[in-house]
């Protein structure tokens, strides 16, 4: 994203705030192209919420500066900066049906009785909500005023869509099919959106594009591929991911010291785990481990072995030949990213550099 | 919801407590004042009530409790939209002072507006040369008044703003609402209930309020006596089939208001139901 040579709509610059005696942004610097849908992902109090509120003008930055389609806005209010934010809990007039809800900001607007009912419906049947205009917030379900605030919100036709936690207060099952939903309307809609969420899977799973923020820092800004297989902080590749540390990578085979550092992040599908008499495709770089636990994961097994006193993941078909706990097996590790101070690269096994040597 | 076996003793001997209690303590005093009012017939009941100062004394305490009512509406309403939708210094000094008058006599509450603006006041010199009295006048009373009521309404309101917290106001503003609109049409609507059970409350202690009002009235029969005064007035002239009569007049507007109160709390919980 930082990378790419695309415009930027959305651009804060040297961002700092404060919370009295809290630094709750850094240095902060983002940059987001038009029509992208793009997630703040972090652990909580990691800052994304303060940096979401701030483009929306509910908090001022101390320093720097918020540019939206090239014009600073630090001093333009919340209601003239073209954006529709939906709040964590949604915070629903609720004292108002879901038709007034979703003309609230048409009639601040003055707009026509008769245009603002054209758009209620037009909205309504957008998010499949059609007959419950005259309802209020309490009667609807989770998921129905999760939709309800997103038809709020883009009333207006806002350029940027804020979303603070969407999926937060939804139950897991009718979360996955909002994920889905939300991502779908997104894009159809084509409107810049940035969403804030500590859930990684959806961050993931919805976004385009993922910051991933921690103690008031932005630490990476990329696709969830590169996030994933590059990360750029020894955070980011801790956060994202099953990553599991490992305290003396030296002394698995064929893994050497980096610049004196032993530490490193495993994840399970760096791994592989063999039954004995299987057939190995590395049968010298794999060494025995004891099966210490097996976990049901319905599609398939988590195997976890224990390997110079480090207790590695593995993922495992359930079709595969089954293992049981105590079990000696093989076990052959692709690669791992080694952690050296504030730096992280990725280190891999070296029968495979080998191998790519001969071929 | 049974919670222990044979509770039934315990539940009988505590309605009893209370029943016992209500009656000794409320109950007989009240049948006391509606005998005592008509023991020299009803002639002489309707005689009393209908006395030119009694009719005065009344329409008195009428004004002054709905000036005061009024006054901490707008108070109340002010000071519970700062404390909870605003974060600023001082916040908890203020939300302090605004119990105080619960917290003081009202006889200090009373002096201390003589001492304000009495004769040795820094400020009496200015308000004579405008002509302005408030001591042992109707103003004196009604400041006394708003100053004893002033918590009643903020203190409803409080609770209830911050259980709703600033999301939906910052949602308005967000859409460019201004203040009002967000006031009118969001605030407002939450809070409706508790403010008239404020404002039930506030009338409530306003009628009956009698030691600020003492210090600061006069007791100037006909001009400055409210009804609680002009009670111990008759009272301690011995009158008192007067008194009791006038104390029917004071007893009966007080079960208008707990009847109000009982309907309000009713509907209030009804729709803070509904609306969750």
């Amino acid at each position: 994203m930082g990378e790419n040579n695309e415009q930027a709509y959305v651009e804060l610059k040297n961002i700092n705030k404060h919370f009295k005696d809290f630094h709750a942004s850094k240095d902060v610097n983002i940059s987001i192209p038009k029509g992208r849908l793009v997630a703040l992902l972090g652990p909580s109090g990691s800052g994304k919420t303060t940096i979401l509120r701030m483009i929306a003008g509910l908090e001022q930055p101390d320093s720097g500066e918020i540019i939206i389609d090239g014009r600073v806005v630090n001093n333009v209010p919340g209601s003239e900066r073209g954006i529709g934010f939906v709040f964590q809990n949604y915070a629903l007039f609720r004292y108002m049906t879901v038709y007034d809800n979703i003309a609230f900001g048409l009639r601040v607007k003055k707009v026509p009785e008769n245009e603002i009912k054209d758009r209620v419906m037009e909205l309504l049947s957008l998010i499949s909500c059609e007959g419950l205009e005259k309802r209020y917030p309490s009667e609807l379900s989770g998921g129905q005023r999760q939709r309800v605030a997103f038809a709020r919100a883009l009333a207006p036709n806002p350029q940027i869509l804020l979303l603070d936690e969407p999926f937060a207060a939804i139950d897991a099952k009718v979360r996955l099919e909002l994920r889905t939903w939300l991502r779908e309307m997104i894009t159809k809609l084509h409107i810049t959106s940035i969403f804030v969420t500590h859930d990684q899977d959806e961050a993931i799973e919805v976004a385009d594009d993922i910051i991933v923020t921690n103690l008031g820092r932005v630490e990476q800004a990329g696709t969830p591929r590169e996030l994933y297989s590059d990360p750029a902080t020894p955070f980011v590749a801790r956060f994202i991911g099953n990553s599991i540390p490992v305290k003396n990578f030296d002394r698995f085979n064929f893994f050497e010291k980096k610049n004196n550092s032993v530490t490193a992040i495993v994840r399970p599908e760096f791994v592989s785990v063999f039954k004995k008499g299987e057939n190995l495709r590395y049968p010298k770089s794999s060494e025995e481990a004891v099966v210490e636990d097996i976990i049901f994961r319905g599609s398939n097994l988590e195997i976890r072995v224990r390997l110079h006193d480090n207790l590695l993941s593995s993922v495992r078909s359930i079709n595969e030949p089954a293992i049981s706990v105590g079990e000696k097996v093989d076990v052959f590790i692709y690669r791992l990213f080694v952690i050296d101070g504030d730096d992280i690269s990725l280190v891999s096994n070296r029968t495979l550099n080998a191998e790519s040597v001969v071929i | 919801m049974k919670i222990r076996k044979n509770n039934g003793l315990l539940k009988w001997v505590l309605i009893i407590i209370s029943f016992i209690f209500l009656a000794v303590f409320l109950i007989l005093p009240l049948i006391y004042i509606v005998v005592s009012a008509l023991r020299e017939g009803f002639s002489a009941y309707i005689a009393s009530i209908t006395d030119e100062y009694a009719v005065k004394a009344t329409l008195l305490t009428l004004q002054v409790t709905v000036i005061a009512v009024i006054v901490n509406t707008i108070f109340g309403i002010a000071a519970a939209w700062c404390l909870t939708k605003f974060a600023f210094k001082g916040k908890k000094v203020i939300s302090t002072f605004i119990d105080l008058p619960v917290t003081v006599s009202p006889i200090i509450a009373g002096l201390i507006y003589v001492l304000t603006f009495g004769r040795q006041g820094p400020i009496y010199s200015i308000l004579d040369g405008w002509g302005i009295q408030i001591i042992f006048a109707v103003p004196g009373i009604v400041l006394a008044t708003i100053f004893v009521t002033f918590p009643f309404i903020s203190r409803e309101l409080i609770p209830v703003l911050t259980a709703q917290g600033t999301d939906e106001e910052e949602a308005a503003a967000l859409m460019g609402a201004t203040t009002l609109r967000i006031f009118t049409k969001v605030t407002l609507p939450h809070i409706k209930w508790a403010l008239l059970y404020g404002a039930v409350l506030c009338t409530a202690r306003a009628m009956g309020e009698f030691g600020a009002v003492s210090v600061l009235s006069g007791h100037l029969r006909g001009k400055t006596n409210t009804l609680p005064l002009y009670i111990e007035l008759l009272y301690q002239g011995y009158d008192f089939t007067g008194a009791f009569a006038a104390s029917s007049l004071l007893v009966i507007m007080a079960v208008i208001i707990l009847i109000l109160r009982l309907i309000l709390e009713k509907r209030g919980k009804k729709e803070l139901d509904i609306c969750k």
